[in-house]
């Protein structure tokens, strides 16, 4: 990058970018705090716009991406601590695809990836990302060509379907670390050396792309970041089992963006501190994500990104919060396999360990655990077309629900981000009848 | 010749009641890739499950959601209404999300009579691939000899290795040779899917009495490639005869995908490893799709086809992630294609069998 450029990258992403955007979520806070206009839910968070500030920014870091660093498209379950200690600019497909989903433009991005062939049996993420990549599509301006990819299939097999679709367009090196699905309570040792022999072999490929070495100190340091982002995030969750519950796992899914495509940043490390301060206050007002709390329920699977606020607003009519989720869970669960001094190994047991890569057997006995530990009064667990390794089992973990723990438990048919499978009339007649089946 | 050799082919339930009476245990085992030599080393015989087909599928629907693949769904229907009470064990190799999920809930919500063993197929191919997977039979080999009180050595298990080799190298050679067989399509698959149930020792007889032949040239047909997962139901081979064609070579997840060459390696373990690891490209080993391109291509420069056909099993995501670049590659250079997406459970449909026509029309 010359003189020029690099001055102009400092002026848009260091002061002029973050003025206007500042100023925007500014003013964009008053006017929703001002008019907020939910009877039943309380506002958003006061941090939330240091969320957005760190989002925003990000992606707005990312239009220069490529002119100064290696840029690396990760899935969200792939030890990324890797790649951030070599300065990678770090991307989630699945994240911009979210993105995508809650500002509702998915839809027309996907119809480009579908309109070249790819099913609409094939994830919605993945549709939404190939449609960007055909067409340029996107709410974030601009998406940074890959150099490397990093598919990790802790989280399913898709993505590693799905990124050998992106390695062969982009004509890049793919690095997949496999991590042996765990079927019983434990993983196999040997599968945990594979998995660790898999990093120990990504990390001269990383290396070679990035142009630099890695070293141990600057990736103990982004481990320990991850590590104390991670905790944070565990922390701010489990204050919902206070009642009534502070935040709705609503607003978890939002600000939940940070923990997935920022681990290892300082500033993670920062927002979630602050946060939880947040969270804490309330606590000690009493002030509830729900006005007048009567039921707290679980939520199992993806969020449904384009009907967030409708679920919330129809659930809070009746006063009843969703407190508590095994998809926000995921990312605070696995802080206890982070131990710095044990270098890669503890990576390979945090990659190995992700609620995904273990057993229908392990999920129940999670939601059980959930129900009893935030006193819920129900499950609705989410169906969701586009993710099969969350979804399957999810019937018979719907009927143990019912038959052991009594507790209503609804199974919701949708799509994480295709709204064309989401049936409007008759998710609101299934969620009327449970809200009544709550009531009981 | 093809007639009589058709006619001796036992049905899958009296090769498992023959086996059994004389000393033998059954294994059912899901799609796709398993090591069969380590199983017949502990003189149980793999019997493959693909679907079945024909199957009350209410009883899977039950259990799983209307996305996942007929495969999955009548599998499980298969396993809760009894049809395989024959096996002892039932073996579920990782092959893609669906299995996986299938694998997780026979162990932990709808445990079958027998015994439910997952393994994992590694995706990668590479040296640590190998490793793995080798440990991976070893842990198998442990839990197989707990089932059956057994601990065959390693001169039998290499034994069995070397049959194992010697019924896929004859297989090999049925798909190489096919085009000068003799066979119609139908007749071709009925033998050679054989290989997913009969022991190596009957498989071989029956595969050198096929490739005695006699040979009489070169087929008729327009020669075509057929990829996808399974050919059911088999009334697709029929149409696409009907229509003018011939299957030339196969891309087929139970079929062309399962050649294994021979391993190398002294250790038994190792050896098995190498060679299910060592097949033609595939997703469910991670395989570039440019290797899977590549592969096509090698193919249809071999047999001379000219056009390929994408038979899908409805919901398969990983092949579905696959077809637009396949299509479009083998459409780079000249070869058109055709999809048809299928539920295992039903017949052909008329729009399937008109697409199939029309497919053979144009080609023409």
């Amino acid at each position: 990058m010359n003189l020029v450029d690099s001055l102009r990258y400092h002026w848009n992403v260091n002061i002029l970018g973050p003025s206007i955007l500042r100023f925007s979520i500014w003013l964009r806070e008053q006017t929703a705090r001002r008019g907020w206009k939910s009877g039943n839910l309380a506002p958003p968070l006061k941090v939330s716009w240091r969320n957005k500030d760190l989002v925003t920014r990000h992606w707005l870091r990312g239009h220069y991406a490529n002119q100064r660093s290696k840029v690396a498209w990760v899935t969200s379950g792939a030890p990324v601590e890797l790649l951030k200690a070599l300065d990678y600019y770090i991307v989630y497909p699945e994240n911009h695809a979210a993105i995508c989903g809650t500002a509702r433009v998915a839809v027309d991005i996907m119809s480009e990836a579908e309109e070249a062939g790819y099913s609409q049996d094939i994830c919605s993420y993945a549709r939404t990302d190939f449609g960007t990549l055909f067409s340029g599509m996107t709410p974030v301006g601009k998406l940074p060509r890959p150099d490397l990819l990093l598919a990790c299939t802790n989280i399913c097999q898709t993505v590693l379907f799905w990124y050998r679709v992106l390695a062969r367009h982009f004509n890049i090196p793919l690095i997949v670390i496999d991590t042996p699905f765990v079927y019983q309570s434990e993983a196999s040792e040997h599968a945990v050396q594979f998995v660790l022999r898999q990093l120990e072999e990504a990390i001269p490929v990383a290396e070679r792309v990035a142009g630099k070495s890695l070293e141990e100190r600057r990736l103990e340091e982004v481990g320990r970041l991850s590590k104390l982002a991670t905790e944070l995030w565990l922390e701010i969750i489990e204050r919902n089992q206070h009642r009534p519950a502070p935040i709705s796992v609503i607003d978890q899914f939002i600000q939940m963006a940070p923990i997935v495509e920022m681990r290892g940043d300082a500033a993670t490390v920062d927002f979630y501190a602050a946060m939880l301060k947040e969270v804490d206050e309330r606590i000690a007002k009493g002030i509830g994500a729900v006005k007048g709390e009567r039921k707290r329920l679980l939520w199992d699977n993806l969020p449904i990104w384009y009907r967030l606020r409708y679920i919330a607003e129809f659930l809070g009519e009746h006063g009843i919060a969703i407190v508590a989720s095994t998809y926000t869970n995921a990312w605070g669960e696995l802080a206890p396999f982070y131990k710095v001094e044990r270098g890669l190994e503890s990576f390979a047991l945090a990659c190995t360990y992700v609620i995904l890569n273990r057993g229908t057997g392990h999920k129940l006995k999670t939601m059980q655990r959930m129900i009893e530990e935030y006193r819920l009064d129900g499950v609705i667990l989410h169906s969701d077309r586009s993710c099969k390794p969350y979804s399957i089992g999810q019937m018979d973990q719907r009927d143990r629900l019912i038959r052991e723990h009594e507790k209503p438990a609804l199974l919701l048919e949708a799509d994480h981000n295709d709204f064309r499978c989401f049936a409007e009339e008759q998710v609101a007649n299934r969620l009327a009848a449970f809200v009544e089946m709550l009531e009981r | 010749m093809t007639t009589e050799n058709i006619f001796s082919i036992p049905r899958r339930s009296q090769v498992a009641r023959q086996f059994k009476q004389h000393g033998g245990l059954v294994a059912a085992v899901l799609p796709i890739h398993y090591p069969r030599a380590l199983l017949r080393a502990f003189n149980i015989l793999p019997m493959e499950v693909w679907g079945p087909p024909q199957v009350d599928v209410s009883y899977g629907a039950a259990h799983v959601q209307p996305y996942v693949c007929s495969i999955v769904r009548n599998a499980l229907s298969f396993i809760l209404t009894g049809g395989l009470d024959v096996a002892d064990l039932i073996m579920i190799p990782h092959a893609c999300d669906s299995l996986q999920g299938l694998g997780s809930i026979l162990l932990d919500f709808l445990p079958p009579k027998q015994p439910a063993i997952p393994i994992y197929v590694p995706r990668n191919d590479r040296k640590e691939g190998e490793i793995f997977f080798a440990e991976e039979l070893q842990l198998l080999y442990a839990r197989l000899e707990e089932i059956t009180q057994k601990s065959p050595s390693d001169e039998v298990l290499v034994e069995s290795i070397r049959r194992e080799e010697i019924a896929d190298e004859l297989l090999t050679r049925l798909h190489k040779q096919r085009g000068s067989l003799q066979l119609t399509d139908y007749d071709f698959y009925l033998n050679i899917r054989a290989r997913e149930y009969l022991p190596a020792e009957d498989f071989i007889e029956l595969a050198q009495s096929i490739l005695v032949g006699p040979f009489d040239g070169q087929q008729d047909g327009i020669p075509i490639i057929l990829s996808g997962i399974v050919p059911e139901p088999m009334g697709l081979l029929k149409t696409i005869s009907q229509f003018g064609g011939r299957v030339a070579a196969d891309d087929l997840a139970c079929c062309g995908r399962r050649l294994y060459p021979p391993g190398s390696n002294q250790d038994p373990f190792l050896r098995m490893a190498e060679s299910i690891l060592g097949v033609s490209p595939d997703w469910c080993r991670g395989s570039p799709i440019q290797d899977r391109l590549d592969h096509l291509q090698r193919m249809i420069d071999s047999t001379g086809a000219q056009g390929a056909i994408f038979y899908n099993v409805k919901f398969c995501e990983p092949e579905l992630f696959d077809l637009p670049d396949l299509r479009r590659g083998l459409g780079e250079i000249g070869i058109p294609t055709t999809t048809i997406e299928i539920d295992i459970s039903d017949p052909i449909s008329s729009q399937a069998m008109t697409r199939i026509e029309a497919f053979f029309e144009m080609i023409q």
